[in-house]
């Protein structure tokens, strides 16, 4: 009855090193970040009304968490020049549905959609991508699998900020997961799920106010070199030379502004 | 000098508190059998041998996010159906162990576990078939809510039974017999799940960019 495990790990090695060659290879990419508003993040504080998540402390919901976290992290993000969209700016009376999520994110073409999340357990920040199949088509796709063609730009993103985080000493563990609504979303979109640090022995609790901070300061960097990466801002137009004097009538001026300029 | 009805009313009083005074004793005597008969561990059935087989499980690791196959010697019973729910039962058995790298609460996880083939496929022993795991309540109101957390007992469920039954195709959840939206507020239990391979280890962090401008 049993199936020996080699064959499809290494289907599965197969695939990741599939996907690994194609995040270094930008331009394998079927969508490119240059589609999307370069100044745009949405953030989305998950839960929220009578959904509470998970429970945190005695006194602390997940949900009180992942809002106070996202006001801890836009002001950054404003200094930093992005332009956040949230979908949640205080705890609603009534559950929003991931659809209602979906659809506040989807609307704004945001360079990166941020779902919020926090749990007791584990240690540092746990970014997660969709596990749907990257797709090289953004024709008819369903709605629940809408995240399918930017899942190459979701895994760039992931890396960025493990990156990020990694510069700043807080371990990230990459990983794959099916909450809402993130196969929904039509942008480079990552759970972040923030856990206690834990160091040498020393846990430091999701409370602590420092390491929160640390953990929003290392995303708003990692998010800076997104932009620069992803999106880099348009290049200037090169002036032409003053054209010589001739004989002939003088031409009409050529357009000195490059065609399909990244936005 | 006490009247005589007096005197008889006092006997047949005495005699009414002697019986009952009996009625108690025995009283106590069937209800100390009956708590002794239930505790009594004197073998009723012939213990049957089953032989261990090995047996791939699919631990989770809260620490490193990891899904490793590990093999057990178990006993397992036949019939599909049966076997499938011994084997959650054998794999929550870990979990349930205070040293366990993905700890959940001990107690019974899984009610039943149906294997039923999938419609238009050819009714033999290698069709391809749907498992649908019906969970307790119980269980999923007492599992730690978290992505990572959730993500992991999901997958190492689908591991574990696809290296069983190499002919599920499909695998869905259920919650006391109703559909159920996640398991404890991330992983999504709506969904059918691919029956695979699920060993898992995260994806080394790719460092071919500049570091980030601090």
């Amino acid at each position: 009855m049993n199936q020996p495990p080699h064959q499809p790990a290494l289907k599965q090695i197969a695939a990741r090193a599939a996907v690994a060659l194609s995040l270094l290879s930008a331009t394998a990419a079927p969508l490119q970040a240059q589609t999307l508003s370069r100044n745009i993040i949405v953030l989305d504080p998950a839960h929220g009304g009578t959904d509470t998540g998970a429970r945190l402390t005695d006194k602390l919901a997940e949900k009180d968490f992942t809002l106070s976290f996202e006001q801890r992290l836009r002001p950054l993000l404003t200094a930093a020049g992005f332009t956040v969209v949230s979908t949640r700016d205080a705890d609603p009376s009534s559950t929003l549905t991931n659809d209602q999520r979906a659809g506040t994110a989807n609307h704004v073409h945001a360079l990166a959609c941020l779902l919020l999340h926090a749990t007791p357990s584990g240690s540092g920040v746990h970014i997660s991508t969709s596990t749907l199949t990257p797709s090289n088509s953004s024709d008819s796709v369903p709605w629940n699998a809408a995240q399918s063609p930017y899942l190459y730009l979701s895994l760039r993103l992931a890396n960025e900020l493990g990156v990020g985080l990694l510069h700043a000493n807080i371990p990230p563990l990459l990983a794959h997961t099916t909450v809402h609504p993130i196969d929904n979303l039509t942008c480079p979109a990552i759970a972040l799920e923030v856990a206690p640090l834990t160091s040498s022995g020393n846990t430091t609790p999701i409370t602590d106010t420092t390491y929160q901070q640390r953990v929003a300061q290392a995303i708003t960097t990692a998010l800076i070199s997104w932009r620069n990466h992803a999106a880099p801002p348009s290049k200037p137009a090169i002036p032409k030379p003053p054209a010589p004097p001739a004989a002939t009538p003088a031409q009409p001026a050529a357009p000195t502004s490059p065609a399909g300029a990244p936005r | 000098m006490i009247p005589r009805y007096q005197r008889i009313l006092f006997y047949t009083l005495a005699g009414c508190i002697a019986l009952m005074t009996l009625f108690l004793l025995r009283g106590c005597q069937q209800a100390h059998k009956r708590l002794a008969a239930v505790d009594n561990a004197a073998p009723i059935a012939a213990p049957t041998n089953t032989a261990t087989e090995d047996t791939t499980l699919y631990l989770a690791s809260d620490a490193d996010a990891t899904i490793t196959p590990t093999n057990r010697q178990l006993a397992l019973p036949q019939e599909p159906t049966t076997r499938a729910r011994t084997l959650l039962d054998h794999l929550f058995a870990e979990y349930a162990i205070p040293t366990s790298s993905h700890p959940l609460q001990p107690g019974s996880a899984v009610d039943d576990v149906f294997l039923l083939p999938l419609p238009n496929a050819t009714p033999d022993a290698a069709a391809p078939q749907l498992a649908v795991v019906n969970l307790r309540s119980t269980f999923v109101a007492n599992h730690p809510s978290g992505i990572e957390v959730e993500e992991l007992t999901i997958q190492s469920i689908i591991g574990t039974l696809h290296a069983a039954f190499p002919q599920l195709t499909q695998i869905r959840f259920l919650v006391d017999g109703q559909p159920h939206d996640t398991l404890a507020g991330h992983a999504d239990l709506q969904r059918i799940y691919p029956a695979i391979d699920t060993t898992f280890k995260p994806a080394p962090l790719i460092l071919t960019q500049e570091a980030p401008a601090k």
